[in-house]
């Protein structure tokens, strides 16, 4: 029984391939009925296609359109870049310097003179470089645009010497460096003559305008040494300040508020016991710390008068290698003041209100019970490894460390501090950047982008308006052709339903005759159905052919007008599968109805022509 | 080969009623039997409900025998009412072949492929031999490559004849072959059936309206009609004597 159900099912496709070819007007007529439809259709789309992604591209698809930049200076940190890379809609995003950090010297290879061009930071994945036919620079590398290969007369492979200048201690001086051109921009991409270098680059030249060296470059100039900072200061005396003293010291000098503090408090934050028959007053702002300058303010007033002033810093925790944590005293001491303390006189001497050397600062007194191994870590804004070195120990109860090194701890708390690998000094790392250059993904996103921006406090440049206007215009598009597809798709269908059912009823008569010769109401079900296959693949045929011949002549005419690989009328394959994939559901859904009225056809009824 | 006993069937058409009485009915194997009758008698009813393509209302028995014996045989109201209709259909596949009144020839396919369709659609793999044969016999071998549409009637009647026989079936049934030519190509036509039937010791049932041309039948049955009440008929098939 098993094969013979397959021997007679192999049979339809034939039978009804012969009854098409037998009727091969009507199957024409059926067939180009269909190819009138699936033509002008595929046509259409591919005139939609074609014209809006162009239009889209040149102009809407624009990247100077999709970018978002402050319009003022703030300051932007690393985590917030962070941040905003992830937020839904950002293709990329990168941080800008200050622009008179970034102006560049170059010289005309052939004048000889010396043109001025704006450096603006790029970095792998900028779209305004990579829409624009150039490459994102790699290290060594730098893209013009236009205007300045033009102004230099240079071309994507030449190289060109960038310099950079800066006065220092009343001396000028200057850097260069070789760039290679990886690629000019197109016009659109702005007017102005600018050269795109990686980021590191632009930060390097900043940093060297700032008056800082520049080592892996070979760029002498400064180290960024942290500043002190301090929660306050404890300031000590053999004798009571009269009223007029005291308040004086919280005038102009950056502290605000004077307090006596008792014996046990001083032992609290700076380790020292308070001697005998001295008094002590603790000096702070609340809400920002003592900085070197207001320590300097205060000696200045306290000339002349026995005094010891030290600074100290809360809660200061530093890690060693087994997880344990030590919390530090600062403690620098003239051997002076440590005599009138009656403590030991610390090996790193009185308070020079300098981070540097780093060498001096890393050092520790640890009480004798105390056992220490030098790896310590100082969770900051960055983990600040230091080895301390153990000089030595202490009859105070806690370990102590130059005060110093607690001023720059406390910073390291606000700011990120490192210690250089090359001097091995104390090293401020950059805080944040003072702007940044954003592209979204497509103009829809611009708006969500712009107005988170601006819940941010800050105020935004976005061609916000413009985007609008063009995707008012989009969408009119799209929906008019949503509505002739939707017109074409529904003539198609009706073509193929009713031709298949018109098909069925004039072959009642073979169909019974089928049914007699031994063929069951399963088989005679695929007729139509494969009948229906076969013209909706012809219709597709012709349909594509159709379109191939006329979407070449829209294409050829409008030639003139059109970018070379532009094309007015063009089909992406998703949509030539999509349509396929359509027209063959929709002639299965349509011979469905003929199959179900086919094997309801019942031979004693049809098979006799009164 | 084929045996029914009590079979009635009632028919409903706008309005009238129709009924067929079949007391009994027997096809011994390899024989004619001729069911004759005016139009409207129910003989092509009878002939459709013997070709297993209109189910009787109801049947005392009706089997098919198929040399196995009247008890082994087929119950073929059983596969009706159990709706094995691909049962049936593998029966007609198999065992019947089926003449219409005006051939019932596929116009889409050429009288070849017309003629091998049925033994195709079996799964036979030897049939060109006998077709060829048979279509020698019937003096249509030179129409084989033609489509249907561009034969006599007489040509075409021989090809449903030949299309009936190639798959080797037990029994052909031929309903009116002969009703739409003269009487005397009616009467040659008849003679072919008879003669290609009789040598494959195949049986055949002819439905016709025309004593004479079934007058070597080996079993005849009329049709007796009456009228009921308004709007019935009824009709009563009887072997006749």
């Amino acid at each position: 029984m098993g094969p013979q159900k397959n021997h007679s099912l192999k049979m339809v496709p034939g039978l009804a391939a012969s009854s098409l070819v037998h009727d091969r007007i009507l199957t024409l007529c059926l067939i180009i009925a269909l190819a009138a439809v699936i033509g002008p259709l595929l046509v259409l789309l591919g005139l939609k296609h074609g014209t809006i992604e162009t239009l889209r591209e040149r102009l809407v698809e624009d990247p100077v359109y999709r970018e978002v930049r402050p319009a003022q200076i703030y300051e932007f940190s690393p985590e917030w870049f962070d941040r905003m890379r992830s937020f839904p809609g950002v293709k990329f995003i990168v941080p800008s310097v200050l622009p008179l950090s970034s102006i560049l010297h170059v010289e005309h290879p052939e004048t000889g003179s010396l043109e001025m061009f704006d450096l603006i930071s790029s970095g792998p994945g900028d779209p305004l470089l990579l829409e624009n036919s150039a490459p994102a620079p790699q290290e060594g590398q730098c893209v013009l645009t236009h205007e300045a290969a033009r102004v230099l007369g240079l071309e994507q492979g030449d190289v060109l010497e960038a310099r950079v200048t800066r006065s220092r201690q009343g001396r000028r001086e200057m850097a260069a460096s070789r760039l290679e051109v990886a690629g000019v921009l197109q016009p659109r991409a702005g007017s102005l003559p600018r050269i795109y270098a990686p980021l590191s680059f632009v930060l390097d030249i900043e940093a060297y305008k700032e008056g800082y060296g520049v080592p892996p470059r070979g760029w002498e100039g400064d180290t960024p040494e942290p500043y002190l900072s301090y929660d306050g200061v404890m300031l000590l005396m053999p004798g009571p300040l009269d009223p007029i003293e005291r308040t004086g010291l919280i005038i102009n000098t950056g502290f605000a508020r004077i307090n006596e503090a008792e014996g046990i408090e001083v032992t609290e934050k700076t380790a020292v016991p308070l001697p005998e028959g001295w008094t002590a007053y603790r000096l702070s702002t609340p809400g920002s710390p003592a900085t070197m300058s207001g320590i300097r303010a205060l000696r200045q007033k306290l000339r002349g008068k026995e005094h010891i002033l030290l600074p100290y810093v809360r809660d200061i925790v530093l890690q060693d290698a087994t997880g344990r944590n030590i919390a530090p005293a600062g403690l620098s001491l003239s051997r002076r003041e440590a005599l009138l303390l009656d403590v030991e006189y610390p090996p790193w001497g009185g308070f020079t209100g300098s981070a540097a050397s780093a060498g001096r600062l890393t050092r520790l007194l640890v009480p004798d019970s105390f056992d220490f191994d030098s790896g310590v870590v100082f969770h900051g804004v960055l983990d600040l490894h230091m080895e301390l070195e153990a000089a030595g120990s202490t009859a105070l109860q806690r370990p102590l460390v130059p005060a110093e090194l607690m001023g720059v701890l406390r910073t390291a708390r606000q700011r990120g501090v490192k210690l250089e690998p090359e001097s091995g000094e104390f090293a401020m790392v950059r805080g944040g950047f003072r702007g940044f250059r954003l592209y979204t993904e497509s103009i829809d996103d611009v708006p969500r982008v712009y107005r988170e921006l601006q819940e941010q406090g800050l105020e935004i440049m976005a061609q916000v308006e413009t985007i609008q206007r063009i995707q008012v215009l989009d969408e009119g598009f799209a929906r008019l052709y949503a509505l002739l597809a939707l017109l074409g798709i529904t003539g198609g269908t009706a073509v193929l339903l009713s031709s298949l059912y018109a098909a069925v009823e004039r072959l009642r008569k073979d169909l019974g005759v089928l049914r007699l010769v031994g063929l069951g109401r399963r088989h005679v079900f695929f007729f139509p159905m494969v009948q229906g296959l076969m013209i909706a693949a012809a219709g597709l045929t012709l349909g594509f052919a159709c379109y191939y011949v006329l979407s070449a002549m829209i294409n050829h005419t409008f030639a003139s007008e059109l970018a070379p690989g532009e094309k007015f009328c063009s089909l992406p394959l998703s949509y030539t599968g999509g349509i396929i994939l359509l027209t063959t559901c929709l002639a299965l859904a349509g011979s469905l109805v003929a199959a179900w009225r086919a094997t309801r056809i019942d031979p004693a009824e049809v098979i006799r022509d009164n | 080969m084929v045996y029914l006993e009590n079979l009635y069937k009632r028919r409903e058409q706008a309005g009238s009623v129709f009924e067929l009485c079949v007391p009994e009915l027997e096809i011994p194997p390899g024989s004619m039997v001729a069911l004759v009758g005016d139009s409207g008698c129910g003989k092509s009813t009878l002939l459709d409900m013997l070709a297993l393509v209109m189910q009787p209302t109801r049947v005392e028995r009706f089997l098919l025998d198929l040399g196995q014996g009247k008890e082994n045989a087929m119950d073929l109201q059983a596969l009706w009412k159990n709706r094995l209709e691909s049962r049936l259909a593998q029966i007609r596949r198999n065992h019947m072949g089926y003449i219409l009144q005006t051939g019932g020839l596929l116009s889409f396919l050429s009288v070849m492929d017309n003629v091998c369709l049925p033994a195709r659609i079996k799964g036979n793999q030897d049939y060109l031999q006998q077709v060829t044969t048979l279509a020698a016999r019937l003096g249509i071998e030179q129409c084989l490559a033609r489509k249907p549409d561009y034969l006599s009637i007489g040509q075409r009647q021989r090809a449903a004849i030949l299309r009936a026989m190639a798959h080797g079936p037990d029994l052909v049934l031929a309903d009116e072959p002969t009703a739409a030519v003269d009487k005397a190509r009616a009467r040659l036509i008849m003679q072919d059936l008879r003669g290609v039937t009789r040598d494959s010791g195949t049986a055949v049932v002819v439905v016709t309206h025309d004593t004479d041309l079934v007058a070597d039948a080996d079993v005849t049955y009329s049709f007796v009609l009456s009228q009921g009440s308004e709007g019935l008929v009824r009709a009563e098939c009887r072997r006749s004597v």
